[in-house]
């Protein structure tokens, strides 16, 4: 069963209405799963448009649901597997207002990736995207990261369609990792890492991280410096600094990972699968940004403070 | 109630003059401390002096005892008045005797007491003996004992009693002990406890230690206390859902106690990652 993903442009709340709700309705009538994430602005107006036929539609706000992008592909991954034999038919708009560029990035990589995290689920995402308030960067983005477009009742195929792997590439080449000269460092010598836990967690609280999110950064600094004594080339090291939002731990080594750009943002199936590591350091902390070039690999771990 | 903080000590870290309790859970952990007790005596050129059941039992870690460095008391050999503690403790204090005669440097005494406490005024005149033990070891510079007792026969008011009696209590030595890490078997329930942190640089010290457990119970349920464990890496996590895995159609993993720091990354992950664990209903 294919993943059926379309955005949907629209400039009105009543064109939203007018195009979403049938379909939702269609979702109900075939005795689907259908959830309707949306900001809560929109939330109302759909909710009474649907009427009786809402009751068995779960809703959730944009602004709750869409804080962390690989999160919230953990979170639809769960509602997924939680409806079977049920298909999903999901109204999903994220949030695209008060973002860095780096979160921006994220969440647009994050649309990309739905195409191959669910492309065998059966499920149909309907898109919205506001053209009267989005920057043109955003819609661009939209137009880059789903394979088909709504227009009313109609589907069209969208040729800007470009390959996740092809755009998680393009985000990975928009990474700049520049390093501040205060930063901290402390070598990496052997996979026995006591003492770089320790480092990060005081450092951690001394940067302000309450003892939960110091205990986590940890847990996430720890997996990053395993496989670079694992995998890497020496010398291994650890970089630590926060700026005036984050802590930010950088793990470096001389090696070249040409890492998949889809590596650890799908969630596995269980801790059993090859990718579980990276892809829960990618839950435990706010970003996590990956570059390899001539100089090393490096991989960066931000946690807001 | 005066109240008493036992030295809780395990096996080899005994010194003469120790006179040490132990109360076994099963036969198993009996076995187990017992069998470290005896082994490292006999390695060591110590005299081993033993209560038994009949002359001819088995002692746990002495398959082939060298000549004259083990020495039975056979409980059978009493001719009914064993049932007198008094009688069998004075035959151990003779056998001792003999040892330090001998030239032994470090004489090692290990008994279950069990049957004793089960007797007519047993736990009295029990204790009025260990109370002589006490005195007769403690100043010793060659004598370690230890006195067991099967916890299932004592009521906790005989625990308590016992506890008083003795200045040490003795627990099963660690599977793995370095300054990071600690692995102890637990017997009840089966399993181990961790202490201290687990990262990639021991996962092979914890892998071998669970597939030495696994190997030695039969596929019964294996419970891991991670109370202690102040930090456990991803990997390790990877590597427990792979022996559940394994042991699939036999008794589960069974996670009892979880440290803060593992709570947190599994709550984030989801505890379905984790296909054939259990998590005990007390948490």
């Amino acid at each position: 069963m294919t993943l059926e993903h379309r955005a949907f442009m629209y400039g009105e709340l009543q064109q939203l209405l007018d195009t979403a709700v049938p379909w939702l309705r269609e979702g109900v009538e075939r005795d689907e799963k259908v959830v309707v994430v949306v900001r809560e602005t929109g939330m109302n107006a759909v909710r009474d448009v649907l009427g009786p036929d809402g009751k068995d539609v779960e809703f959730y706000p944009s602004e709750v649901f869409y804080k962390h992008p690989v999160r919230t592909l953990r979170d639809y991954q769960g509602i997924v597997q939680d409806a079977r034999p049920h298909t999903v038919r999901a109204l999903a708009e994220p949030v695209w207002h008060g973002q860095s560029p780096r979160e921006t990035r994220e969440w647009a990589r994050y649309e990309s990736l739905i195409n191959v995290a669910f492309e065998h689920s059966g499920a149909r995402a309907l898109c919205p995207y506001d053209q009267s308030v989005l920057p043109q960067e955003i819609i661009e983005h939209a137009r880059r990261t789903h394979p088909k477009f709504a227009r009313g009742e109609d589907t069209l195929h969208n040729d800007s369609y470009v390959h996740p792997k092809d755009f998680g590439n393009g985000c990975d080449s928009m990474i700049q990792l520049v390093r501040p000269r205060h930063a901290e460092y402390r070598t990496i010598e052997s996979d026995d890492l006591h003492d770089i836990r320790a480092f990060v967690g005081e450092r951690a609280v001394g940067h302000g991280l309450d003892t939960t999110v110091a205990r986590t950064l940890v847990t996430a600094v720890n997996e990053v410096a395993t496989n670079a004594v694992r995998h890497g080339i020496p010398p291994m090291g650890l970089w630590i600094w926060s700026d005036d939002r984050d802590l930010i731990c950088e793990i470096g080594d001389n090696g070249f990972w040409h890492a998949d750009p889809l590596t650890g943002f799908l969630p596995p199936e269980s801790a059993l699968q090859r990718g579980f590591g990276l892809w829960t350091v990618r839950l435990l902390v706010d970003l996590v940004e990956l570059k390899a070039g001539w100089d090393g690999t490096f991989v960066r771990l931000h946690v807001r403070r | 109630m005066e109240t008493l903080v036992s030295v809780r000590r395990p096996v080899r870290e005994l010194r003469p003059g120790d006179h040490a309790l132990l109360t076994f859970a099963n036969d198993e952990e009996q076995r187990n401390v017992v069998g470290s007790f005896v082994r490292a005596g006999l390695a060591a050129g110590d005299k081993v002096i033993y209560l038994a059941e009949t002359a001819h039992a088995r002692v746990p870690g002495a398959p082939n005892p060298p000549p004259g460095r083990l020495s039975m008391v056979a409980l059978d050999g009493f001719n009914g008045r064993s049932f007198q503690p008094r009688v069998v403790l004075d035959a151990l204090v003779e056998e001792i005797r003999r040892a330090e005669d001998e030239g032994y440097g470090t004489i090692r005494v290990t008994a279950d007491m069990t049957w004793a406490v089960r007797r007519p005024n047993g736990l009295e005149l029990l204790l009025g003996s260990e109370l002589r033990i006490e005195h007769a070891i403690a100043p010793s510079t060659s004598v370690i004992a230890i006195c067991e007792y099967d916890r299932r026969h004592c009521s906790p008011e005989e625990l308590g009693a016992l506890h008083q009696a003795h200045g040490i209590v003795v627990v099963p030595d660690p599977e793995f002990e370095d300054s990071v890490l600690r692995i102890v078997r637990t017997f009840d329930p089966t399993g181990l406890a961790l202490i201290g942190e687990l990262d990639a640089s021991r996962h092979m010290v914890l892998d071998g230690v669970l597939a030495r457990l696994v190997s030695s119970i039969n596929g019964s349920e294996i419970h891991l206390d991670l109370s202690g464990l102040g930090f456990i890496d991803l990997g390790a996590i990877n590597m427990l859902a792979d022996v559940a895995a394994r042991r699939a159609g036999h008794g589960p993993l069974v996670l009892d106690r979880m440290s803060p720091q593992f709570r947190t990354v599994m709550e984030t992950v989801g505890w379905h990652m984790l296909p054939g664990l259990r998590l005990s209903d007390d948490q």
